[in-house]
């Protein structure tokens, strides 16, 4: 047994000797030149500084962009959440053999990559496509914007991108919530939305909010939909890192972009944990007191 | 729910899910059977024709090649990493058990763009250092790729390594097996399902990169993602919607495959019916 254990150790030192390579290095190196000055064609200063930072932070351009993303980032992972939710639940309470089929849809969607996606949304909501000519018809021509190079667009494409994902977590979390559980309540006579409001919601909260973070995150770093569907007028940090890198060749303020992002994503990722621990805690107490 | 309303409200919620999951692919494979050159879609379409498949340039199919195989081998080097850490974990006599699983879901707290500049600028420091250059070769786009597939298997294995398969192990060690033996007949037949759904998100991910890629990828070293990202950012062209069409087919093509050797329950528990 001793001998097993220390294999194991070897196991866990070599899979710890690699992601230190892989994790900790690189990343050391990289948040090391968010601290030096930016001299410009790609040259640095030699001296520790905190002049990215104030730069970024002072800066109301720079400001605006990390709102943008916030925002567009939240609501799509909401967007998501409630589409999502319903299509879990009605495939996780299938009976039937075409949910062999569903399943292999959404695999196929989530296999497929953004890009092709994108291809995909901009041809449906490009000047050509069906939405538009349906949105001058019922206006009478009179309605001739565009639905592409917006937030809109670029908010549809992270509802693609994260929506698959999202489905097949919550057909997880749906499914270790029994049947039985609502036909009991049905039986007494429960109604459906007091079904959903009492049993669905409470039993899976932490399913949906864990699929309402990973989705958060991933729109928060989105790129390909933001570059795509944003067509250079949506401004949100991944888009701005990147003009950043490859327009301005000025790595210490992409460097301390990626740095706030990284920040940011995590810091909304522990608010929310914690909101909803003390959320509970407080719940809990109002029902013992009453 | 017994009420027909809200049953039509639910299966409203699923059509509209799907509708606007396939709707895009449809749309594209639609596209690329017309032979008119506009890049969008036509109903009826001006004329069928295979025309855009027939002259698909060369440099997608090597992408395509290249795509294949750089996800193959990073999702492979992944599950076993993943796996000896999710092992690793589990078993070793090493505290902070928590505090372990946590750092190893690191890579995807972080944004992928920023993985990819943070591969970029350190590929650039071991140049200096070294002189081997990463930036635009297969096996720098292999490593960053790695780096964001780790997670994905260190989570499958992780959950499927239980008290139960202990106590089978151990079972076989009274009955006189050796480790070797009990590793090769009971651990690793157990950890099947863990190893085959970490290798599939992470051949997806990796598959489907854009924003790490981007940033690592050179002439000659591009995957088909940054390929199709970059004509569609700078000049379209018609081609595009044929080699996506066929990006569409053989991912189809892989993902049944998988269930009618795996099964999908391995992939989604419980999607078995």
């Amino acid at each position: 047994m001793m001998r097993v254990r220390r294999a194991y150790d070897g196991a866990l030192a070599l899979a710890l000797a690699v992601s230190v390579l892989l994790f900790i290095v690189p990343q050391f190196f990289f948040v090391r030149q968010s601290f030096f000055e930016s001299l410009g064609m790609g040259m640095m200063g030699d001296e520790l500084t905190l002049a990215n930072y104030r730069t970024i932070l002072t800066d109301s351009f720079y400001i605006a962009v990390f709102l943008r993303t916030i925002a567009i980032s939240a609501v799509a992972a909401l967007v998501a959440l409630i589409i999502a939710y319903p299509t879990a639940y009605w495939l996780s309470r299938m009976n039937s053999p075409a949910l062999r089929w569903l399943i292999i849809l959404l695999l196929v969607s989530s296999f497929v990559s953004i890009v092709v996606k994108v291809l995909g949304l901009t041809m449906l909501l490009g000047s050509q496509g069906p939405f538009v000519a349906f949105l001058q018809f019922v206006t009478f021509g009179l309605w001739n914007g565009s639905l592409l190079h917006n937030e809109l667009a670029v908010a549809i494409g992270l509802v693609q991108y994260s929506l698959p994902l999202l489905i097949m977590l919550l057909f997880g979390v749906v499914q270790t919530i029994p049947k039985s559980l609502e036909e009991a309540a049905s039986v007494h006579g429960a109604s459906d939305w007091r079904l959903v409001r009492r049993i669905l919601l409470p039993l899976s909260l932490n399913g949906i909010v864990t699929a309402g973070l990973i989705a958060f995150n991933m729109n928060m770093g989105a790129f390909t939909s933001a570059v795509l569907l944003g067509g250079g007028n949506v401004l949100t940090v991944p888009v701005v890192i990147q003009q950043k890198i490859i327009l301005e060749v000025d790595y210490p303020v992409a460097s301390a972009l990626s740095v706030l992002l990284t920040v940011a994503v995590m810091a909304i990722n522990l608010v929310v944990v914690a909101v909803r621990r003390g959320g509970f805690a407080g719940a809990r107490q109002r029902r013992k007191i009453a | 729910m017994r009420n027909r309303s809200s049953r039509i409200l639910i299966l409203t919620a699923a059509a509209l899910a799907y509708a606007f999951l396939l709707g895009p692919l449809l749309i594209v494979v639609g596209a690329s059977f017309d032979g008119g050159s506009q890049p969008f879609f036509r109903f009826p379409p001006e004329e069928v024709s295979l025309r855009w498949y027939l002259s698909i340039p060369a440099k997608y199919w090597s992408a395509l090649g290249l795509s294949f195989m750089v996800a193959a081998a990073a999702a492979a080097l992944a599950t076993l990493l993943g796996s000896l850490a999710a092992l690793g974990i589990a078993r070793s006599s090493v505290p902070g058990k928590a505090l372990l699983e946590t750092y190893f879901r690191f890579p995807l707290q972080v944004p992928f763009v920023v993985t990819g500049i943070v591969f970029l600028q350190f590929y650039h420091i071991l140049a200096d250092a070294s002189g081997i250059d990463l930036v635009g070769t297969t096996w720098g786009l292999l490593v960053a790729h790695t780096f964001f597939c780790i997670p994905y298997s260190v989570g499958a294995v992780g959950s499927v390594i239980t008290h139960d398969l202990e106590k089978a192990e151990n079972a076989a060690r009274i009955a006189g097996a050796t480790e070797w033996r009990v590793l090769r007949r009971i651990t690793i037949p157990a950890l099947k399902p863990g190893l085959f759904s970490g290798f599939f998100f992470a051949f997806i991910t990796s598959f489907g990169d854009v924003p790490v890629s981007v940033f690592l990828a050179g002439s000659g070293t591009t995957p088909l993602p940054v390929e199709i990202f970059q004509t569609l950012q700078f000049d379209y062209d018609p081609t595009v919607l044929s080699i996506s069409t066929l990006v569409v087919l053989i991912s189809t093509a892989f993902v049944i495959a998988m269930q009618r050797v795996a099964g999908l329950d391995i992939v989604l528990p419980g999607s078995r019916r």
